[in-house]
């Protein structure tokens, strides 16, 4: 499809860059009024004072992006949707209007040369070129006027620098009078032809000719201004009023989409439900991952506020400002804790409500910016005492990178350690100066700055290494003992003991399959050992299988495992006490050993569940045992008391094709008819057995289930997109498609993207691991994935052999 | 009858689904009436209605995910013949191949894993003289599977180690010791080393049938007008792989799975010429898969109460369906096409029970012509024996002959596992001539798998239907289209048959039907009844789907003729 993105800013190429790497596929279009591309507007002063060029700044974008200059959309045509410019109409599938803002400024200054106001390139441009020798007079005092007032510091231009203020602050109404004074103070030590004004404004101007020849302040005259206004900003939404629902900014929900479904808007255009507007380049680029998700119809919990993290830096003093969601400037619980220091020119302004922190803003701070950002997520209780006490650790050093967390000290390291030469040079280890670019100087200056030699650095990262694999052994050796600790039931005890062992031949077979989990769950082979320990105490885990509304699909599956083989699966690693497949006895017997293990083994026991759990008709849709229990109520019984519950196959996971529209029982997952968080989830149709032993495994050698993704599923096992591990990924790239069922690309093995295939929605190892002992997968078959792992959606919406239409990506 | 004792077996296992059994006993321990009761209902054809017709397939496979590709089989099958189209011979072969690839799979796992335990006393396995069981085994048979003694000892060591060592897992709580066993300790001990190398064989054949099917369960190498997988096809070494990997199996199946039932036979031949298990004696089949020049693997047919002089042909129409017993609001019986089965739910007791005397199951109750009928691998057998049929009558023929075996003795619960074991020996040898059949294809540059059509210039109304014989007997879907969109889908599988509940006029299904007359030696360990109710391996996801079909034009399906497909 098309996407059309209105606006040339950072947001504009960080999505366009965002699209070709998520999916390729689809055209990409950047309309911007701007005569150049997407740019990095952080950089302005660097145009103003000409350390850099327009293309200096550019910000980089894919090849196949097309970026349409000097074109200001006038109106949309939401029925046709089409973009229309004075010379152009321009189709779309899907727009994203991501216009930013204009700046306000406080009189029409139209026809007039010297009033600008500093938002693109043409204004520094202008700047630059019109200030020589006027007396240069900024309007407002915000973080932007205060960089821009330190650059032009810098700069041989302006006769005299006036920042002048209506109210009685600077940089934010929240400073106290100290902080004001102590930056009053070192911006005109910096340099006499500075001088901040408060408390004034513009009262009279003459005009002349078209330029402002004089203007008159409460307190003075100035003759022979230059005016730049940084008074603000208002979303810029003009084109977009017509066409969708605005209010201050363009109405967004968490998704970013606007009242028009094919209409998104992000960043400093778009109003959140609850009127927060984005300002800050990192808060836009979350916006811009969250609209992409919804664009490709993947799942995303929506852009949430967050603690931000702010930094300034300018002539001889660091700014930094972390603001927690909570803050409400004008609050009156508020109350401000401010540690001063005259000799460091340090000022530690803190802004508590009800004892939370709520807000910092540091001068020449030490602290530690990204603990105080972790204390207000956690909403905890401050003790002031905290603040006074650690205001001089700074171990790590100064935070370079608030985007990324990096402390100088451990970019040191990090340069010393990689023996990085240039900025370059860093991107494998650190994305520290790349996110907002605000911090791009100082860190390629520390790269300057710091002496690399490659022996040392080969030695610390041995070092480091051996370190970190000592750590991870030793907690792996505490887990096992832990667990035999926690877990003396499952102990071998001494009379049995020589019996056990033989059961458990080391033999070739086994240690091939020891290698083979150690390998498929990413452990280096060090871990064989504990594997190897593991596996001894897999024996001894009772283990319950119920199944609920399913098939028998995963079980059918599982007696298919092949490393380990069945039969050594079932005799020697597992205790598989209750499978209705497979075990022994029925009704009366099979019962019995349900109890007994529920009573003897509880808290021990692992429980799998297959199938879906239908709750229409009070559960009645399924029952099982001699009581007529419902599938609900087993679950429910069996479920409290076991150790842990994991839930294999599709059904399991979200109801899966049980719960397809129309979803006629009432069918859900297990999680929700539990109501738990805490449910491993295994889905596939059917889960690939080998995904079932490595998590069982994983829980034995670290008493912990593997670290699972949002959706509880083992990210050693889900955190693949089949699509990016498929055999056929080449033929995707080179545009070889299977056109026609059994036509010679499909004889070929080319991809079958075309043909529906839905690898790219898929997070599943199957292309890595296969099925029936490596023989073949759906792909490798010439039918496609249609990623029966993703649960129910996948019934409604993959299964079939054509491409996801468009409309079906929002 | 004051004195009759009920005993309720909830769950049944080692099947596939929710099955429960309850059976009243007289004062003998002898089993006067039988409840078969299926107890959960998913509504696979609901979610069917309204998608696109040739999406049926992947979501139909998801009825069973035991006899997995036979239901995306026949409901990609049931779309083509709605549209008229013919797929081209090699997607025919290959559908086949991994179709009775999955007989044999799903008749190994069924006996050895499901079902052996009903008959082998693994704890007395334990107690075998090693060497006498290699020697017993040449009994069996003139090459035995893997009975060395050095491999029996290890086998049964391994069993030994495996309950000194404390859980008993899957085998806890089992019928051991009980009265009913009949089996040697060497005898159980050769049964364990099967159901050991069993779990192999069934792993190894599923490799096969994901030569040709990506994976297995739940296939996925099917679209309306052929198969997907013609590199596969098209590719000799994987040819060659499931070639020789059938060769095994067929391998296991002659010195293993052939000669274990001929010793089973023999042990239990009591129980047989009691008739333990024998249902009415009507068996229905609807034939099919064709091979070479014109041969047929299965014959259809009808026969009635064990009449083997006259076979009557297999009519569709005489099938009617009424759910006077089952848990759906029309009692009358129907033509499955005009029923209308909107879930009528009428709950059990209080005490948890079946109400015996009103609705009490999820499975509807088909009958054909009005009589209740049993269909799976003995109906085939005795169909084929009966017709002559070249392909089947020479093998039940010599396993008649080696285990001194009569037809009617088939009509058991122990006879219904010897007609299974034949039909997978069958399946093996005549895999060979449908894989040549595929090769002279190919030889002679047919690589057509796939028979082209334009969605959109197909009829936007249109009906069809898909009958197989399938592992455990007779399966037909049905679709009607309507405005280019699945309006109604309709399955009626094996199990529906078999585990049918009574009907309005009390007539017991063939599970029921089974039951009575059998003498319980322990009816607080009900393994007789397991015995008869496994050997008709039931399926109950399959069963348990069929709701709401407000076709009431569907008597006009065009049926395909069986003997056809």
């Amino acid at each position: 499809m098309r996407i059309v993105i209105v606006g040339g800013g950072i947001v504009a190429a960080y999505m366009a860059n965002a699209l070709s790497e998520q999916a390729p596929e689809h055209d990409v279009v950047i309309v911007t009024k701007e005569p150049y591309p997407p740019y990095d507007r952080i950089h302005l002063c660097a145009l103003v004072n000409q350390t850099a060029t327009i293309e200096q700044i550019a910000l980089p974008l894919p090849p196949k992006t097309r970026v349409e200059l000097n074109s200001e959309v006038t109106h949309i045509d939401t029925e046709a949707k089409r973009v229309y410019t004075a010379s152009a109409m321009i189709s779309y599938d899907v727009l994203i209007i991501a216009t930013g803002s204009k700046p306000r400024t406080l009189f029409d200054t139209r026809g007039i040369s010297n009033a600008v106001t500093f938002r693109s390139a043409a204004d520094s441009d202008c700047i630059a070129k019109c200030m020589e020798g006027k007396n240069v007079v900024m309007m407002g005092v915000g973080p932007i006027g205060l960089e821009l007032l330190d650059t032009l510091a810098t700069m041989n231009g302006p006769a005299k620098i006036y920042l002048i203020s209506r109210g009685s602050h600077l940089y934010d109404k929240a400073m106290t009078p100290e902080a004001v004074a102590l930056m009053k103070r070192i911006y005109e030590a910096s340099d006499p032809r500075v001088e901040i004004i408060l408390e004034d404004e513009i009262v009279e101007r003459k005009v002349e000719n078209g330029e402002i020849t004089r203007i008159v302040l409460k307190s003075r005259t100035i003759d022979n201004p230059f005016l730049i206004f940084g008074v603000g900003i208002a979303p810029s939404v003009d084109c977009a009023k017509s066409s969708v629902a605005c209010d201050r900014g363009i109405l967004v929900d968490a998704h970013m989409r606007t009242s028009d479904p094919y209409i998104y808007a992000v960043g400093e255009a778009a109003q959140m439900p609850d009127g927060y507007i984005a300002g800050r380049v990192k808060e836009c680029t979350l916006q811009a991952d969250a609209a992409i998700a919804s664009i490709l119809g993947r799942e995303h919990e929506g852009f949430r506020e967050f603690v931000t993290i702010d930094g300034l830096k300018v002539g001889s003093f660091l700014l930094s400002d972390v603001t927690s969601t909570a803050y409400e400037p004008g609050n009156a619980d508020n109350e401000e804790i401010v540690i001063s220091s005259r000799s460091e020119n340090r000022i530690d302004q803190y802004i508590l409500n009800n004892e939370h922190l709520v807000r910092f803003i540091g001068i020449n701070s030490n602290i530690d910016a990204l603990a105080l950002k972790r204390m207000m997520e956690s909403a905890q209780k401050v003790d002031p005492g905290y603040f006074y006490a650690n205001r001089l650790i700074s171990e790590r050093g100064k935070l370079i990178c608030s985007c990324t967390g990096s402390y100088e000290h451990d970019l040191i390291d990090l340069i010393r350690e990689n023996c990085v030469e240039d900025f370059a040079g860093l991107k494998p280890y650190s994305e520290a100066g790349r996110v907002c670019g605000r911090c791009k100087k100082d860190v390629m200056q520390l790269i300057a700055d710091t002496p690399v030699d490659p022996a040392e650095a080969a030695h610390m990262r041995a070092e480091r290494e051996a370190k970190a694999k000592e750590a991870e052994l030793a907690k792996v050796r505490e887990r096992i003992e832990k667990y035999n600790r926690l877990h003396p039931a499952n102990q071998l005890s001494p009379e049995n003991f020589e019996e056990a062992l033989e059961s458990f031949e080391m033999s070739r077979e086994y240690n091939r399959w020891v290698s083979m989990v150690t390998a498929s769950m990413h452990l280096h082979p060090d871990y064989e050992e504990s594997v190897k320990e593991a596996v001894t105490q897999l024996n001894k885990i009772p283990i319950i299988w119920l199944e609920l509304a399913d098939c028998t699909g995963n079980s059918e599956g599982f007696i298919k495992s092949s490393h380990p083989k069945v039969d050594d699966l079932i005799l020697k690693y597992i205790s598989l006490d209750y499978h209705e497949l497979l075990m022994a006895g029925s009704g009366d017997q099979s019962e019995a050993v349900l109890e007994s293990v529920i009573n003897n083994d509880s808290g021990n026991y692992i429980l799998i569940v297959e199938g879906a759990v239908p709750l229409g008709l009070d559960g009645k849709f399924l029952r099982i045992g001699p009581k007529g229990e419902t599938g609900l109520e087993l679950l429910r019984r069996v479920a409290a008391k076991a150790a842990a519950v994991m839930a294999v196959g599709s059904c399991a996971f979200d109801g899966g094709v049980v719960a397809a529209e129309p979803n006629p029982t009432g069918a859900v997952g297990v999680s929700e008819a539990l109501g738990r968080k805490d449910i491993i989830n295994l889905p596939g149709c059917p889960v690939n057995p080998i995904n079932i032993v490595g998590t069982l495994l994983h829980y034995i050698m670290f008493d912990e289930f593997p670290k699972l993704d949002a959706k509880n599923r083992p990210e050693w096992a889900y955190g693949f997109r089949v699509h990016d591990n498929c055999e056929r990924r080449g033929h995707y790239e080179l545009g070889e498609f299977v056109k026609e069922w059994g036509d010679e690309g499909a004889k070929k093995g080319w991809c079958l993207f075309e043909m529906g295939c839905k690898g790219p929605y898929a997070d599943l190892n199957c292309s890595l691991v296969k099925f029936n002992d490596g023989t073949s997968w759906p792909v490798q078959a010439g039918h496609g994935c249609f990623a029966c792992g993703q649960g129910k959606i996948a019934f409604d919406l993959y299964a079939n052999h054509r491409k996801l239409p468009e409309k079906e990506h929002e | 009858m004051n004195n009759l004792k009920k005993i309720v077996i909830d769950p049944i296992t080692r099947i596939e689904g929710h099955l429960r059994i309850e059976v009243e006993i007289d004062e003998n321990n002898v089993v006067r009436e039988a409840w078969a009761s299926g107890q959960l209902f998913r509504g696979i054809e609901t979610i069917l209605k309204g998608r696109d017709p040739r999406d049926a397939g992947l979501i139909a496979q998801r009825i069973c995910g035991v006899c997995t590709n036979v239901h995306y089989r026949a409901s990609i099958s049931a779309v083509e013949d709605a549209y008229g189209i013919t797929i081209p011979s090699n997607a025919e072969i290959v559908r086949n191949l991994v179709t009775l690839s999955l007989f044999v799979q799903d008749h190994i796992v069924h006996y050895y894993h499901l079902h052996s335990l009903d008959f082998v006393d693994i704890t007395a396995a334990l107690k075998a003289d090693c060497k006498m069981a290699s020697v017993e085994s040449e009994q069996w048979s003139e090459h035995p599977y893997r009975n060395s003694l050095d491999h029996l000892e290890s086998v049964q060591e391994k069993l030994s180690n495996f309950v000194k060592a404390g859980r008993l897992g899957l085998f806890a709580n089992g019928y051991w010791g009980h009265a009913a066993y009949r089996l040697t300790p060497e005898q159980n001990l050769i049964h364990m080393n099967h159901y050991l190398e069993a779990l192999r064989v069934q792993r190894e054949i599923s490799a096969a049938i994901a030569i040709f099917a990506g994976k297995t369960p739940h296939p996925q190498n099917l679209v309306v007008g052929g198969v997907t997988s013609v590199a596969d096809i098209l590719n000799p070494q994987r040819l060659n792989d499931f070639m020789f990997i059938i060769k095994d199996v067929r391998d296991f199946v002659e010195r293993a799975y052939i000669p274990d039932l001929k010793m089973i036979v023999s042990a239990y031949r009591e129980s047989i010429k009691a008739g333990e298990g024998r249902a009415s004696g009507n068996f229905m089949c609807c034939g099919g898969y064709r091979f070479g020049k014109d041969s047929l693997l299965f014959e259809s047919g009808v026969i009635h109460g064990h009449n083997f002089d006259e076979v009557a042909s297999f009519d569709p129409s005489k099938i009617t369906e009424e759910a006077s017993r089952s848990w759906y609001e029309n009692d009358a019986p129907l033509s499955p096409y005009e029923g209308d089965t909107t879930p009528f739910y009428t709950d059990l007791n209080p005490d948890g029970t079946l109400k015996s005397e009103g609705k009490y199951s999820w499975v509807k109750a088909p009958r054909y012509d009005g009589d209740v009928m049993e269909v799976g691998p003995l109906a085939r057998m005795i169909v084929g024996y009966v017709k002559q049929s070249p392909t089947i009558r020479p093998y039940v023929e010599r396993f008649m002959d080696s285990a001194k075996m009569e037809l009617i003795d088939f009509s058991t619960s122990v006879g219904r596992n010897a007609a299974r074991a034949v039909e997978a020996q069958i399946c093996c040898d005549y895999l060979f001539d449908m894989m040549s059949d595929l090769i002279e294809n190919i030889k002679y540059y047919d690589e057509e798998t796939w028979t082209k059509y334009v969605f959109e210039s197909l009829p936007k109304e249109a009906r069809g239907a898909g009958i197989f014989e399938v592992p455990r007997g007779v399966l037909s879907h049905f679709v009607r289209i309507e405005d280019a969109r699945i309006a109604n889908y309709q399955a009626v599988v094996p199990t529906t048959w078999n585990a049918s509940p009574k009907d309005a006029r009390n007539v017991r299904g063939a599970y029921e039907e089974a039951l009575i007359g059998i003498t319980l030696a322990d009816p607080s360990a009900p393994l007789e009844v397991l015995r008869a109710i496994h050997s008709f391996d039931p399926c109950l996801a399959c069963a348990v789907h069929v709701i709401d079909t407000k076709g009431r034009e569907l008597s006009h399906y065009k049926i395909m003729n069986s003997c056809s497909l």
